[in-house]
């Protein structure tokens, strides 16, 4: 007995001194727990020093860090890191094993004779098979001098710099470079991004990035036998003025076995994404691939993290997270005018906010961000896609920080009033010594755990929230566990070391290879692994994330699988080797063997050509210049841009539908006759006469019961802001001639969005319902959608047993309770969908699940189920959307008259961690209400209120509130006739609003086609346009419509219908502001 | 006990007696008045207010003292039933009134409640009142009772002139399909301020168009039109005074006078701005300067205070009534779409339609109205924007110092000839509606 306490006492001393070796603080429980420099020796600190002369005010990124680099340059077997000081000496450290290393600094000879180093990359240039490291440098701005440099591994510890020698020694503002063989000579060539400091205010148009620009212009080297000459010229490089070259990713996007380049450009520039011509050149193809890109792209990173083959990409940007910091420095506010600027220019739309490019199939990007709530990670430098806990799936690291906002909002109005009573080179010394007003920009980095779906935030459990400034960093398995640990060059303070703590709970395999020529690391490999019914692509580029450069390995967690059935190796000349069954938990060294045996990128994969483009058609919807965020500031999206208007029917009696096209205010109307293998217009004046009105959708009927069909059309917002072009219009078809009717329906000038014909009360006749959105300028009221009662003879009168008050967006009549009668399907927005069951003409409300209140663009009908009856489909807003970021409850839109002046305001707030907030910056209230400027006269006193606050109670209190409690679109589950369940559609179909259901029959069955996209948002979201056409068979098969032979949907679509022809059935895709798009098909 | 009561009254007598003896009048100079006028302007320079809505905030508080000093005196008239809309029930004075210091009481009551930093100018006021509290409690309440009844009034009827109204009018709109309309400018492309400042009440004017200018020369890029070489001229005048160097006369004078409350600049993501006075400040000072230069008592300071920033305020009523109507592109815009991406005035354009221009109308209106009161050729030296880091200048009349005003917009380059040409008209009609319409002087 006596004996069991000193038996406890050494065990846990024996614990005691375990823990203190490995890791000093107790509180280090993380999956990457931090390595403090005491312990590693990497005592490596980016001391950036601020001068009068150099600073931020001189060199817009005097903040953006430097760069780290892994790479086993004493072939000891263990990865050495390299480390970037902007303004003092260059780095290296040998690693001594066990996470340990020495400084060989001063032996190396690597500190760097450049005023201003950048990023870095290790490659073995001379390919004597030793790392040689290679600097980025700006050069030629301020007073800095240098160029990039080359320092060559001698093999006995020392470095020689020699970039001349090679041709490497660019002059410039370098950034970073990525060596890679595009023109697949079996040697590396480099892509240098460099970086622009332009400063036009006028920004200068987008085809300036044709013109060369010394210094800045990106650059691409050939190896030519071991020296690097400039093809950017003819390889079609841009090289403008205007590249603010933050990043690039290298990948082959397109599987065509050739590596392509996304460089990232910070500023109004847009990204570039270039193909790989397979002959020595590149095509800029941004625009084809692409439709929503981040604003200030700074680091990037390509992976497949999907698993799907195709290599997905990360380009990070500066979106915060903090609610102070959100308010109290410049937001998208500012890009109202600025977008609309830009594009003139040439520019595409740019959004401020991480963007997660989703490859399809390496035809298109559709972007996820925000769905994944991967998209404010505040001032993010380097993304890093890894398998971090070893479960398989690729998770995300971001490093963040930065010294100073120089983005502050206060400090541009309040502090930096500097050349007030000085001279112009004394102001400027003020605003230098002012500058430690600035607030400061540290903040934690933040990591993901992926499970190839979605991303979900794993900061405070994978590794410490812990707000610091991190730039360059990489992932490297530094003590050779089978995990990748994680290393950042930090600004100011000692650099930063994660070690991966999973070890030897999950499986996992290393590969690193032997190529041939003058590329012995096998540079631009892929390896694909097949294990567990997965397969894992991975392609080996070392220059990753931001300025910074990994290992040439590729890591592969397996999770709990014992087994890898085989990996696919492709080699950069795209021969295949197979390795079957190779053993785990392990670095396999890969060894080129020529073969005949070649990869076959074969991307018509599951690929078929069912719709085909026709052109019967020839329309083209143009918008108006109504604006409505200049009537109504705070209103979150357009109201005036629903069109075009449709309708189709046979009115010639000839078997073919007609098909009307309504357009936008100051556009006529067409009726286009179908004769069944072409269209011929029909000269109706009064749609020229009525070309002032906005047709948002439109329906053919027998009005006044004579045997022919005429039409009523519901009328949007008019570019004229005249009550008189706001109504809904019924034109009596006379003898196939259409004149407009006068006092047969009510006069409606409100926003109209939808028009629907049935005779619900089955007398004999055809009524309508009419849905209507908003007042045209009171966007924040609700407004009644009514039944106009056919009297038989054409005159309409409201039926006043139906009452909605309401905001609709879409509606159907359908017959859902089988009993014969058609009932009455409505989708509203701030409100919840409403169903009317038709119980002999009356319309009963029948119940639906509580608490789903959402932004319903569109409402069908559907067996996505697959159990024999029909659901309710309910197209939302989605949660790829900007909302989905602060939705810890219920959206909010409060609607009252806040600052008392008889006009009425909305407001939106949103539910972060159970505190509403507003959505709008100050300025931005304070343009809709004034008193907000008294209330608040700078803009740290506004940051962090909430509404309650920002509006005062009592107003709160007297205001109307909407609630939108789901953005997810999905559908009502049909249970023996009753709707008592919602259930959100998968990912795939929350990428973008909803905003119609087509059931086509598609090869013989009924399939349903899904449309969307929205332009129509404020500059607080930007715009959505993700969904690229989906067609479904069910909630879990869908595949893209570009799968079918139909173009990626990149607009705002209306409306997806079909007529049938003579020989072929006709697929009509409407999109407000843009050109009608065709495709026959056969069933 | 009747020697012990009698002794109390007598205490009392005298401690009332000697109370009454030992406060002196509280001295109220135009030193006080000029100081109060620059405290608004350094809240509103704080503030960031545009250049109309600056002269709606100079113009209230200078009427409020204007009342609150003359409802009963021999020299000047009652504005009341000479403004639009406005009328003063005179209340009834107390003896020995201090009307000075009520009239600064008077003005810095209406001040507070037009600028954002309204706890500034209460923090100004608090230590004056504590000041003249202690030299003459009793003077001091009496002037203050007084000054509030007036500036009660002159705050009703301020506020309804729809200011507030115009705040929730829709902004200018920059869809457009019209090569001529003005779009948001370089660098920060911001929202053309005050769409809607013609539906301000005015003051003097019978309405905002009442000096309608004749229209600019029609929009057009043919390369003989009359359009077309002012916008040439624009880039040749600029490019030339460029030539010269930051040394010359032109950009010596376009800098004086460029009057831009907010020039914002953008390095990367480095935000910072210069703030400075408005235009129609620039002529609150100089008015200033005439008072000082002249010795002018507090009667006529307050008077040509007054008479000044009523004629600033309608220019500028005028000038956006046609900024809004024309919505004439600016010469910066044009010139980096047709002539040359990179070209940028000499001055940053300030964020509204080109024509007319607001320094030409608002100079020429300031000096009719200054020449009037202090005679021509009033040759003085304009110090005003010494502290903001411009140098002096010496000008030998107001209409010379306003007829450069209106000049510097061309150097630089923000306004096309005709906008200064015709501007200099439209204030000359302003500044002249005013010194006849409104009668100061009895």
């Amino acid at each position: 007995m006596k004996k069991i306490p000193l038996i406890l006492i050494a065990f846990f001393v024996l614990i005691a001194c375990e823990n203190k070796d490995k890791t000093p603080t107790s509180a280090s429980n993380f999956l990457l727990n931090t390595i403090d420099s005491e312990a590693s020796g990497l005592r490596f600190s980016n001391l950036v020093i601020e001068d009068i002369d150099h600073n931020i005010i001189n060199y817009i990124y005097y903040y953006n860090g430097g760069g780290v680099a892994a790479g086993d340059i004493n072939n000891d077997g263990l990865s050495d890191l390299f480390f970037v000081s902007n303004t003092g000496a260059n780095k290296l450290y040998v690693n001594k094993g066990n996470l340990k290393f020495e400084d060989v600094s001063e032996k190396a000879n690597i500190k760097g004779n450049s005023s201003w180093n950048t990023g870095v990359t290790m490659a073995d240039i001379n390919n004597d098979g030793l790392l040689d490291i290679y600097v980025c440098a700006v050069s030629g701005l301020l007073d800095f001098t240098g160029y990039n440099e080359l320092f060559i591994n001698n093999g006995d510890g020392t470095f020689t710099e020699s970039a001349k020698a090679y041709g490497l020694d660019f002059k410039g503002y370098s950034t970073q470079a990525y060596f890679f063989d595009y023109d697949k000579d079996d040697d590396l060539d480099v892509y240098i991004v460099n970086h622009a400091v332009h400063t036009n205010l006028s920004h200068g148009r987008a085809d300036l990035r044709n013109k060369r620009a010394p210094l800045v212009g990106d650059v691409l080297l050939n190896n030519e036998n071991g020296t690097f000459k400039d093809v950017s010229e003819a390889a079609n490089i841009f090289g403008g003025v205007n590249g603010y070259g933050l990043s690039a990713a290298v990948s082959d996007f397109n599987n065509d076995g050739w590596d392509d380049i996304y460089v990232c450009n910070d500023f109004h520039e847009d990204d570039y994404y270039y193909i790989n011509n397979q002959d020595g050149t590149f095509s800029e193809k941004l625009a084809d691939n692409f439709t929503t890109i981040s604003r200030f792209s700074m680091g990037s990173d390509a992976a497949d993290i999907n698993g799907d083959g195709y290599q997905d990409l990360i380009t990070l940007d500066m979106l915060p997270k903090d609610e102070m910091v959100l308010k109290e420095t410049e937001g998208d506010d500012a890009m109202f005018n600025m977008q609309v600027h830009l594009n003139r220019l040439g520019y595409k739309d740019q959004f401020s906010r991480n963007m997660l490019q989703i490859n399809n199939s390496g035809d298109y990007f559709h972007e996820t961000a925000l769905l994944n709530k991967v998209a404010n990670t505040d001032w993010s430098w380097s993304p890093l896609f890894a398998d971090f806990n070893n479960d398989g799936h690729q998770d995300l690291f971001i490093s963040n920080g930065i010294l100073r906002r120089p983005n502050g909002l206060d400090f541009k109005k309040y502090v930096s009033s500097a050349f007030k009573g000085r001279s112009e080179s004394e102001g400027i010394e003020w605003l230098f010594n002012s500058i430690n007003e600035m607030s400061s920009g540290k903040v934690t980095n933040e990591i993901f755990k992926g499970n190839s779906d979605v991303f979900e935030n794993k900061t405070g459990d994978w590794i410490a929230n812990n707000p610091n400034i991190s730039n360059g960093a990489i992932y490297v398995d530094l003590d050779l566990d089978g995990d990748l640990d994680i290393v950042t060059n930090n600004f100011n303070e000692d650099a930063g070391l994660y070690e991966n703590t999973t070890n030897a709970t999950k499986n996992y395999i290393t590969l690193d290879f032997e190529y041939k020529g003058a590329n012995k690391h096998g540079i631009g490999v892929k390896a694909k692994v097949y294990s567990d019914g997965k397969q894992q692509l991975k392609q080996l580029y070392t220059s990753r994330g931001f300025l910074s450069t990994t290992e040439s390995k590729l890591h592969f967690g397996l999770n709990t699988a014992t087994k890898i059935d085989s990996i696919a190796i492709i080699w950069p000349n795209n021969e295949l080797q197979t390795i079957v069954n190779p053993s785990i938990n392990k670095d396999l060294t890969i060894k080129y063997t020529a073969t005949d045996t070649f990869y076959n990128y074969d991307n018509s994969i599951g690929k078929k050509s069912y719709f085909k483009k026709e052109n019967l058609i020839d329309y083209t919807h143009k918008e108006d210049n109504y604006n409505d965020f200049v009537e109504e500031k705070l209103i979150p999206y357009k109201i005036s841009t629903l069109g075009p208007a449709f309708a189709k029917a046979d009115i010639d009696n000839n078997g073919f539908e007609d098909v009307f096209i309504g357009n936008s205010s100051n556009q006529p109307a067409q009726l286009l006759m179908n004769n069944g293998t072409g269209f011929f217009k029909s000269k109706q004046n009064v749609f020229e006469d009525d070309k002032a009105f906005e047709d948002n959708d439109a329906t053919f009927f027998d009005a006044d019961n004579d045997g022919d069909l005429d039409l009523y059309v519901a009328s949007g917002i008019n570019t004229y802001k005249m009550d008189a072009y706001q109504n809904d219009r019924l034109y009596i078809n006379d003898k196939g001639n259409f004149t407009r009717s006068e006092n047969r329906i009510l006069q409606n000038t409100l926003v109209t969005t939808t028009t629907q014909a049935y005779d619900y009360d089955n007398d004999g006749d055809t009524d309508l319902f009419i849905g209507n959105l908003a007042d045209a300028k009171d966007f924040g009221n609700t407004v009644a959608s009514y039944i106009l009662v056919n009297d038989g003879k054409g005159y309409f009168v409201k039926d006043d047993n139906f009452n909605l008050k309401s905001k609709v967006n879409a509606a159907l009549w359908k017959d859902i309770n089988n009993d014969g009668l058609k009932d009455l399907l409505v989708a509203t927005e701030w409100d919840a969908p409403k169903i009317y069951i038709n119980t002999n003409g009356k319309l009963v409300l029948s119940n639906i699940p509580k608490n789903i209140n959402g932004l319903w663009q569109s409402i069908s009908t559907f067996d996505i189920d697959n159990d024999g009856d029909q659901d309710i489909l309910l197209g939302n807003l989605g949660t790829n959307t900007k909302f989905n970021l602060n939705f810890d409850g219920p959206l909010v839109m409060y609607y009252s008259d806040f600052d008392k002046n008889e006009k009425k305001e909305t407001a939106i707030a949103y539910n972060k961690a159970g505190k509403y907030y507003p959505l709008n910056s100050k300025d931005e209230l304070a343009a809709q209400m004034n008193i907000i400027s008294k209330l608040y006269i700078d803009h740290k006193s506004f940051a962090g209120k909430t509404i309650e606050d920002v509006l005062r109670q009592g107003t709160i209190n007297d205001a109307v509130k909407y609630k939108v409690h789901t953005l997810a679109s999905g559908y009502l589950k049909n249970d023996n006739g009753n709707f008592n369940a919602f259930i959100p559609f998968n990912n795939p179909l929350q990428v973008a609003p909803i905003t119609t259901f087509t059931t086509l029959n598609i090869e013989g069955k009924n399939q349903l086609m899904v449309g969307g996209n929205s332009y129509k948002m404020n500059t607080y979201h930007g715009s959505y346009s993700a969904l690229k056409g989906i067609i479904a068979k069910d909630t879990t098969n869908y595949e893209p419509v570009s799968n079918y032979g139909i173009d990626p949907f990149n607009t705002q679509i209306k409306q997806i219908e079909s007529i049938k022809m003579k020989h072929s059935n006709l697929l009509l895709i409407l999109s407000n502001a843009n050109t009608l798009k065709l495709y026959s098909y056969k069933n | 006990m009747k020697l012990k009561n009698i002794l109390i009254l007598l205490t009392l007598f005298i401690g009332v007696f000697s109370c009454e003896k030992n406060y002196e009048s509280i001295n109220i100079s135009s030193d006080h008045y000029h100081n109060t006028v620059d405290h608004l302007t350094e809240v509103m320079i704080h503030d960031i207010f545009s250049p109309p809505v600056a002269s709606r905030i100079y113009a209230y508080p200078n009427i409020a003292a204007y009342e609150t000093l003359n409802q009963e005196s021999d020299a000047y008239k009652s504005l009341s039933n000479q403004l639009q809309d406005f009328n003063i029930n005179s209340v009834a004075k107390t003896d020995n009134l201090n009307l000075k210091l009520a009239a600064l009481i008077a003005y810095i009551d209406v001040a507070k409640e037009l600028v954002f930093s309204g706890e500034r100018i209460e923090n100004y006021r608090d230590s004056l009142y504590t000041e003249w509290q202690t030299i003459n409690p009793n003077e001091f309440k009496s002037a203050k009772t007084y000054a509030l009844t007036i500036s009660y009034q002159v705050k009703t009827w301020m506020n309804a002139d729809m200011y507030k109204e115009t705040r929730t009018m829709p902004d200018y709109n920059i869809y457009t399909n019209d090569a001529s309309r003005w779009e948001p400018t370089p660098p920060a492309y911001m929202k053309g301020i005050e769409p809607h400042w013609n539906k301000i009440r005015p003051f003097a004017l019978d309405s905002a168009a009442q000096f309608k200018p004749k229209s600019h020369p029609p929009f057009s890029l043919e390369k003989d039109s009359a359009f077309y070489t002012e916008l040439m001229d624009v880039v040749n005048l600029n490019n030339s005074i460029r030539a010269k160097g930051d040394d010359s006369e032109e950009i010596a004078i376009a800098r004086f006078w460029d009057c831009n409350p907010f020039v914002s600049v953008n390095k990367g993501h480095f935000m910072f701005a210069e703030k400075k006075i408005t235009p129609g400040a620039h002529w609150i000072g100089i008015c200033k300067i005439a008072c000082k230069q002249t010795a002018a008592n507090f009667e006529k300071t307050v008077f040509a205070y007054t008479k000044t920033s009523i004629a600033i305020a309608d220019a500028f009523i005028s000038c956006w009534d046609e900024k809004y109507r024309s919505n004439l592109i600016r010469p910066e815009t044009l010139i980096n779409k047709y002539i040359d991406l990179e070209w940028a005035p000499i001055l940053q354009t300030p964020p509204f339609p080109e024509y007319t221009s607001g320094h030409s109308v608002v100079s020429a209106a300031s000096s009719e109205i200054l020449t009037n009161i202090f005679g021509d050729n009033f040759a003085f030296n304009d110090t005003t924007e010494l502290p903001y880091g411009l140098p002096m200048r010496h000008f030998k009349s107001f209409k010379l110092a306003a007829k450069e005003a209106a000049e510097s917009r061309l150097y630089g380059g923000i306004h096309y000839r005709s906008a200064v040409d015709v501007g200099v008209e439209q204030g000359v009609g302003v500044g002249t509606l005013v010194n006849s319409k409104i009668i100061f002087l009895k």
